[in-house]
């Protein structure tokens, strides 16, 4: 694949599919896992293209460090925390972004709903798409130690190498233990990239969810919207909401990654946001942190329930 | 215009205002609206319309660890109960502190006691100038406040490893406690509770990403506050 010029790449993805119209599961039933894989990242080339989004072309998708202007090496701290955490913990759902996710675990709220699903923070406050990917790149993924899930008999040879693709199985002594990495990424990123237009900011979360994608195999994605901002109607709420509009249609197109917004309800009638909800018209108060978790708790609780069908079938 | 020259490097004229060639960390800024959303003036906004209808007792303003101390439950228990307000913006200096105080926080209360904690984000000034900064915002304070005892709190170290801000923070505070030892409507409070480990290091327990505490911090570092406050309030009422 890496032989094919762009070009021939994205020509053949769109003579093999109807761009508009692919569905997530389309992709899902009629391709073994291996030639999905190849296909979700052919997709996301082909998103990447119409939203001129290549790498080379969107500063939102290059992966950046945070430079230490401020001399005291917090952000590098963090970072490598993150990395380490990974090797101890067995996360089920994996939580990466700014300072909305690093926020949530300071509240109640994350140990009443999320610490129980084994969950893990990887929030930095002031990330832009950037430096989330370049975390993301630079070890925070590495170690994740995956989750036994289950010991399996080991019966007939030909369902070995089927399996092997989708999830790290380990045979010995005829009990095939299934390793299963985190189930859910919960990625929220993208209000702090001031010098990106929505285009670009979007196109640099696409960049982000094909990277977890890549690396996390059978994980599901729920990508959160951006949330309004500021007391009163102001650019960086359009940018916001043009942001997650360019996301809603192109995230499922990829697999299972789906797009949630959280923000309904923040801006009243009179178009002034509440520092009831948002302390500082940016960050989120217990309150309404507590708001939002409860529909997101439930679509994690369903997704972490599900067990694949082919999962299933390819064991027996 | 006279003007006074105070050992921490700031200029004072009779009005109170600082002489902009002196110290940029005494010159009351407002933060420039970058992003674009007008954030800062918004909280500026809400906090002086917030003191025309209240009475507090005790007023709280500085930066982000003041901000954030409002929302977590140890606001609700120890300072609550108290009458506090809380006029904390997160990012913050001594010369935005001092724009605001200056213009219009402190027009419309009378709280017995006013408690900064501000100048760990001065960034790019010296321990003199934001010591001078810090001096400046208690002249304001007193000078609309007559009557208000000025609480002012220690700089926390910083950083997860020993790195020049700790010690930055450290000349401030050494700075800044000397300054206010002679004034009898000033009094400091060093806040760390002993922050850094053994090895020099300070844990996320404490400060999640090396800087902002933890609603665990939070709760070690206002105990010994509320005791400080409350004697204070104690000492003002007649």
């Amino acid at each position: 694949m890496c032989a094919l010029s762009m070009n021939s790449i994205f020509l053949l993805t769109v003579e093999l599919l109807n761009f508009h119209s692919l569905q997530s599961d389309l992709v899902n039933h009629c391709c073994s896992f291996p030639l999905r894989q190849h296909v979700r990242s052919l997709v996301v080339l082909c998103l990447c293209c119409r939203l001129r989004m290549s790498a080379e072309e969107n500063p939102a998708a290059e992966p950046a460090p945070v430079i230490d202007v401020q001399g005291d090496g917090r952000w590098m701290s963090q970072h490598n925390r993150f990395v380490q955490e990974c090797k101890d913990a067995e996360p089920d759902v994996l939580f990466v972004g700014d300072s909305m996710v690093q926020l949530m675990q300071q509240y109640e709220v994350w140990r009443e709903l999320f610490s129980p699903l084994h969950a893990l923070n990887f929030g930095v406050g002031g990330d832009t798409t950037c430096n989330v990917l370049w975390r993301l790149q630079n070890g925070e993924l590495d170690n994740i130690r995956p989750r036994v899930r289950k010991r399996f008999f080991f019966i007939c040879s030909n369902s070995f190498n089927s399996i092997c693709y989708e999830v790290k199985c380990v045979f010995n002594a005829g009990i095939a233990f299934l390793f299963v990495f985190p189930q859910v990424v919960v990625l929220w990123v993208g209000t702090n990239n001031h010098e990106h237009t929505a285009d670009q900011v979007a196109g640099g979360i696409l960049a982000i969810v094909q990277l977890l994608l890549s690396r996390l195999p059978k994980c599901k994605i729920i990508v959160l919207g951006l949330l309004p901002r500021g007391e009163f109607p102001n650019p960086l709420r359009e940018k916001n909401a043009a942001v997650n509009n360019l996301l809603r249609t192109s995230l499922p197109q990829l697999g299972p990654v789906q797009l949630i917004d959280v923000g309904g309800g923040f801006v009243h009638s009179d178009g002034t946001i509440s520092s009831r909800d948002m302390f500082d018209f940016l960050h989120l108060t217990a309150s309404a942190y507590r708001t939002i978790s409860t529909s997101l708790h439930e679509l994690l609780l369903q997704l972490l329930e599900e067990t694949p069908q082919e999962r299933r079938a390819s064991l027996v | 215009m006279k003007t006074w020259l105070c050992c921490c490097g700031a200029h004072w004229t009779s009005s109170g205002v600082m002489s902009e060639d002196a110290n940029p960390a005494a010159t009351p800024s407002p933060c420039q609206d970058i992003q674009g959303d007008g954030r800062w003036m918004s909280l500026h906004n809400r906090f002086v319309s917030d003191s025309k209808g209240k009475e507090p007792d005790v007023l709280f303003v500085g930066d982000s660890l003041v901000q954030l101390l409002h929302e977590f439950e140890v606001w609700r228990k120890l300072f609550s109960p108290l009458h506090a307000l809380n006029f904390g913006v997160g990012g913050d200096a001594t010369q935005h502190v001092l724009w605001r105080l200056v213009n219009g926080e402190l027009d419309h209360i009378s709280p017995k006691v006013v408690v900064l904690w501000v100048g760990t984000n001065n960034h790019g000034h010296t321990p003199e100038q934001i010591c001078g900064g810090i001096m400046a915002i208690i002249n304001v304070i007193h000078q609309k406040l007559p009557h208000a005892h000025t609480l002012v709190l220690g700089l926390l170290p910083r950083g997860k490893s020993p790195n020049p801000l700790r010690e930055r923070n450290a000349s401030v505070n050494a700075l800044v406690q000397a300054e206010v030892a002679s004034l009898s409507h000033v009094s400091f409070l060093d806040m760390d509770p002993g922050f850094i480990l053994s090895d020099g290091s300070i844990a996320h327990q404490d400060m999640y990403d090396y800087l902002h505490l933890t609603p665990q911090a939070y709760q070690k570092v206002c105990q010994p506050l509320h005791e400080r406050i409350k004697s204070l309030l104690d000492k003002h009422a007649p």
